[in-house]
């Protein structure tokens, strides 16, 4: 349908101010920053290595809340507190391997049963959540099921602060952690390689499952008209399961990721995370894997190159106090421009 | 009962003509009478549950050994100790004071542990004539020269943070000979202030500060702040801020080229075992700048009390403050020998004005060091300390030792 034209009122307006302005900030602010030379373009490089490799841990999370957003319409809020849990299973696993000296004879092995244990954890806590939290809900209308999500997500904080306390604990380093690879003047850690690999082999994966597979068929019709797809024989409740075990998988490897990285596990290590993934799932266009891969690396991205490119050159001083900010305002101008995200519009022509 | 009905009555009416019209607050009874044979009744409120309750128990078991040395009682008669909990908040604070600023047998109150509760509750106390003797609360402004008349009522038997971040500078310039530095705060008053005042004497003394930084308490990616950091090839780095933040500089800058042997240096946010286990091995070689609480720096007595205590609790005290709530009371006693009048019938007279006055004029040597109040109620001093983690086992953790005072 050709798009109607509508007269240009103040709130057009004052958009497209705002717009330009924006757009001006950053322009003065990256040819300032850019001007001065304060950083070698090396740096530039391992700011764009530390973002995406933030970034992919985003993605990794924002697979999760995608999934379940694919087939079931709701916004599972407690997918954050859920990677947590993975990440205090692969702690205990890890750490308990470094006491006997395992993780360094055999690292290959070790890392492959730290990652086993922290999905398994996931996948468990995510399902058990599935069944006693969201499926009572389901026919139910209004938000139920959303204020049931923020719910879950406070027992499983306080569940696991009451059980190992509300320090933090340090997850153990391993021999190859910091290796740096040189490549012509740039240094590449072998951890960011690996986290960022994890992520892209984890999308490929669940596009080859949903696109390529019965299940994923499945899904695909349930997420279409759940109650069609059910006259069809297919086995919902069985769909949304496997979304749920996809989702929790998924949480296990991120949470493993972001351990490897930032080496620290504590109760409320999933809120922050949770919360940035989702915005990186809105703006890939939630309900699309490869949205959520590509919002996760660009709001990785933007932390993590943000305050030095924009705010550097306009001399605001402390600018990484400012970098979320910097986040969610990208955020907020994507959803300004397309509404439906980054990669929604598939989706949503089809829904119409 | 405890109290003439007279005072009560009094208190009574002056509550009631508060609520008639607001400006005859002050028309209160400004005298209490203490019956022969009856209770001096001291208030206190602290934090007394929840995370930090140990720093609000300590402070109350100093007066309580306090009272105890006293023989239980000031100028013959008994003394009756009520401690409120005010949990660490101002909500906390507001609710224990009201309370206490209701009971009209109460002299003075002593405590508390946060400043947040000290914010809240000294000026809802002094309403009621009442006095508050800090015991842990160090906010600079409680005793700040430009503080407001609702805190008139307020002093402190422990040190004022005010002078932390001069300290601190002085220390990095002079001992660690650093000549440019770069800050980090986290956004939080505490830590914003601290790292200004730290900035400014710094710049005084002929230092350069590089850049002030700022991360937010739950970042975990530093690497982009460290990698400008190590663009201004800082001598140091003064990071005051807490737990979590603090352990991913520390582990992120031994992997950031230009910072892997620059100092760094916290404050009392991470004097904690806590950082031990979020830091891991990156934590040996970290300094704390924190005020001196180790043994010999207190009172000449102090280690008496530290028997008492022992004796009396079965353990040892798990906060450096348990000597300032002991002076805290010993100051009150000396202040109500010389301000409180015995009429013939041996009943005591105790008038809330003189003893406030009496109470900043008291000077001995407490527990905790000499106390001796300014105009504005600070009765003790800053003792500047910098300590320094040789290891990260948890196990080891205990202030001189590890970690160990590297200074003075």
């Amino acid at each position: 349908m050709p798009r109607a034209r509508r007269r240009v009122n103040g709130i057009d307006v004052f958009m497209w101010g705002l717009r330009v302005i924006v757009a001006a900030i950053a322009l003065i602010g990256v040819v300032a920053t850019l001007f001065t030379g304060r950083y070698s373009l090396s740096q530039w490089f391992d700011f764009a290595m530390f973002g995406l490799t933030l970034g992919s841990v985003y993605a990794l999370i924002a697979l999760g809340y995608t999934m379940v957003y694919g087939v079931l319409r709701m916004i599972n809020f407690a997918h954050g507190d859920i990677t947590m849990t993975g990440a205090f299973a692969g702690y205990f696993m890890a750490s308990s391997m470094a006491r006997n000296g395992y993780f360094e004879s055999h690292p290959g092995f070790a890392m492959l049963a730290v990652f086993a244990v922290a999905m398994l954890a996931c996948i468990t806590i995510a399902l058990l959540t599935e069944r006693y939290a969201y499926r009572p809900f389901r026919h139910s209308l209004g938000q139920a099921p959303l204020i049931c999500a923020i719910g879950v997500s406070f027992v499983l904080q306080q569940t696991v602060r009451g059980m190992f306390g509300s320090g933090v604990k340090s997850y153990p380093t391993l021999s190859w952690h910091d290796v740096v690879l040189e490549f012509g003047g740039v240094r590449v850690p072998v951890v960011n390689l690996f986290v960022m690999g994890c992520a892209i082999v984890a999308m490929v994966g669940l596009y080859w499952i949903v696109h390529r597979t019965r299940m994923g068929m499945a899904m695909r019709a349930v997420s279409e008209d759940k109650n069609a797809a059910s006259l069809m024989g297919v086995d919902v409740d069985r769909v949304i399961v496997f979304a749920f075990t996809l989702g929790g998988a998924m949480a296990g490897v991120a949470s493993v990721c972001y351990a490897l990285i930032y080496q620290q596990v504590h109760f409320f290590m999933g809120f922050a995370p949770g919360i940035k993934a989702f915005g990186a799932a809105v703006l890939g266009g939630i309900g699309s894997i490869p949205g959520a891969m590509i919002g996760g690396m660009f709001l990785g991205l933007i932390e993590a190159m943000g305050p030095a490119l924009f705010l550097d050159g306009l001399g605001i001083p402390a600018p990484y106090q400012l970098r979320d900010v910097i986040g969610f305002l990208v955020l907020l101008m994507v959803l300004i421009f397309r509404p439906q995200g980054l990669f929604g519009e598939a989706m949503a022509k089809r829904r119409a | 009962m405890d109290v003439s009905v007279r005072a009560r009555n009094a208190a009574l009416g002056a509550v009631l003509s508060g609520l008639l019209s607001t400006g005859a607050a002050v028309a209160q009874s400004n005298e209490i009478r203490v019956e022969p044979g009856a209770p001096i009744v001291v208030g206190g409120y602290w934090v007394l549950s929840g995370g930090d309750a140990a720093l609000g128990n300590d402070q109350r078991r100093g007066v309580e050994l306090a009272i105890k040395d006293f023989g239980g009682e000031i100028l013959g008669h008994p003394i009756r100790f009520l401690a409120e909990d005010s949990q660490c908040s101002a909500e906390g604070g507001q609710t224990a004071a009201t309370k206490l600023a209701a009971n009209p047998a109460i002299v003075a109150v002593l405590g508390p542990s946060c400043s947040s509760e000290a914010t809240a509750a000294a000026p809802i106390l002094w309403k009621s004539g009442l006095v508050s003797i800090g015991t842990s609360a160090t906010s600079p402004s409680l005793t700040a020269a430009d503080r407001k008349p609702d805190y008139d009522g307020f002093l402190r038997v422990v040190f004022s943070d005010a002078d932390q971040g001069p300290a601190d500078a002085k220390w990095v310039f002079e001992a660690l000979k650093a000549k440019n530095i770069v800050t980090i705060h986290d956004g939080s008053p505490y830590t914003q202030q601290l790292t200004s005042e730290m900035a400014k004497t710094f710049t005084g003394l002929g230092g350069k500060v590089a850049s002030q930084e700022a991360v937010a308490p739950t970042d975990v990616d530093m690497r982009p702040v460290l990698a400008k950091i190590a663009s201004e090839k800082p001598d140091a780095v003064y990071v005051p801020i807490f737990v979590p933040a603090t352990a991913q500089i520390l582990k992120q800058a031994k992997q950031t080229q230009g910072l892997e042997n620059v100092p760094f240096i916290g404050g009392g946010g991470i004097m904690t075992p806590d950082i031990m286990d979020a830091a891991g091995d990156a934590v040996v070689g970290f300094y704390g700048a924190f005020p001196d609480v180790t043994p010999e720096a207190q009172g000449q007595d102090y280690p008496r009390l530290l028997q008492a205590y022992q004796d009396e609790y079965g353990e040892a005290p798990t906060s450096g403050f348990v000597a300032n709530a002991y002076d805290g009371m010993t100051m009150l006693k000396l202040a109500l020998e010389k301000a409180a009048k015995q009429e013939p019938d041996g009943a005591l007279v105790i008038d809330k004005a003189a003893l406030r006055d009496a109470l900043f004029a008291v000077q001995f040597d407490g527990m905790s060091g000499p106390i001796a109040c300014d105009a504005n109620g600070q009765c003790s001093n800053f003792k500047p300390a910098i300590y320094r983690y040789e290891n990260a086992d948890r196990a080891s953790f205990a202030i001189g030792t590890n970690p160990k005072k590297i200074y003075p």
